[in-house]
């Protein structure tokens, strides 16, 4: 999404904040595809994903009308919609406990590695709870590869100070680095 | 994800939002709740009361949940109506004795209250430049909570209420109609 879309997405969801209801499918329009790929990108799986973007779609535009125009439409979703894929993830991992443990299932070297990348965005997803809502959403952007709450040297200094408390938190909680 | 499923999504996050809106809305009138307990405590008929004080939750609700326009006619006709309401809440307590027997004030201060309502009400729409979904708004919300504290005196409080709001209103009106004005700011 480039910064035209980025700014027409903004206005939109003033808009549907505002109760204007055509705003609507704008919206989810501009919000599908970048959802579905965050959770795409975070569980792996596209049933998963498909799954957890529903969700993220829902509170997502459940809570439009709490939106604050002076914010960016895009990483405050983002942020909404990561925390529902962890939440999402959680889910899948209680469901899929129990059979593997009752099978004795040994996996393979290939799913030892995505079990693994899984556990690590779970990690950092939990961490991320931690955090402010500004440093998630800004490290979701960063993460995302988007235009930010705010654009340049404030951005940066923003994500560096967020990354430098992402680090500290992780550390506190899993003990590493 | 085929089309049949998009417009499953769709459908739940629209439910999803409307949800949110009344949500939102019911929490951002909920304020008005121990007002309208507090008259209909104070009210010699507090089921009267209790019956304005609910239709002006429920209207308010509904003006926030449909958003743009009304909603923003919350807040004035809430505080317009908060006039009319204290007024006739204080000079219930007050009574007057004369030859024929004591009486309230009620009924002056109804028609005071709905004056000042009305009145604010019109200079407000007025600067404004508001649409008749504000006006509609604002006026019944503010007549709603007002007719809380005028039921004292049964319903000819609440016609004084009515008649005091009408008469804030329209000379308001009728100075606009017959001034020229500039575009709208």
């Amino acid at each position: 999404m480039n910064t035209l879309e980025d700014a027409e997405l903004d206005a939109w969801m003033a808009r549907l904040a505002d109760g204007d209801r055509s705003a609507f499918d704008g919206v989810f329009e501009r919000l599908h595809g970048p959802l579905n790929r965050l959770c795409l990108g975070f569980l792996g799986d596209e049933a998963d994903a498909a799954d957890a973007t529903q969700e993220a779609l829902q509170k997502v535009l459940e809570r439009a009308s709490d939106y604050d125009p002076a914010r960016r439409a895009l990483p405050w979703a983002l942020a909404l919609a990561g925390w529902e894929c962890r939440t999402v993830a959680r889910r899948r991992q209680r469901r899929r406990e129990v059979p593997e443990a009752e099978a004795g299932v040994r996996p393979g070297a290939d799913e030892e590695e995505a079990f693994a990348q899984r556990k690590l965005v779970e990690a950092a997803m939990a961490v991320m709870g931690t955090l402010s809502e500004q440093d998630r959403e800004t490290l979701t952007a960063t993460f995302w590869e988007e235009a930010g709450p705010v654009a340049g040297a404030t951005f940066r200094k923003r994500r560096e100070r967020a990354l430098t408390r992402l680090r500290q938190a992780f550390w506190r909680i899993h003990g590493l680095g | 994800m085929d089309s049949a499923e998009l417009q499953q999504v769709r459908a739940r996050a629209r439910r999803a939002y409307e949800w949110g809106r009344i949500r939102r809305a019911a929490l951002g009138v909920a304020p008005v709740l121990p007002l309208v307990a507090l008259a209909a405590y104070h009210s010699s008929r507090p089921g009267t009361a209790w019956t304005f004080g609910m239709g002006a939750f429920l209207l308010g609700t509904a003006l926030l949940w449909v958003g743009r326009e009304p909603q923003r006619a919350v807040l004035p006709g809430l505080a317009a109506g908060a006039v009319p309401l204290v007024l006739a809440l204080c000079a219930n307590q007050v009574h007057v004795c004369g030859p024929d027997g004591c009486s309230t004030l009620c009924m002056p201060a109804c028609i005071a209250g709905g004056l000042a309502a009305g009145a604010g009400i019109a200079a407000l729409g007025l600067r404004r430049r508001a649409g008749w979904a504000w006006w509609a708004g604002a006026s019944s919300l503010s007549l709603l909570l007002g007719a809380m504290g005028c039921s004292c005196v049964g319903y000819s409080g609440v016609a004084g209420l009515f008649g005091g709001y009408a008469v804030g209103v329209i000379p308001l009106l009728l100075k606009r109609a017959v001034t020229p004005t500039g575009p709208a700011a």
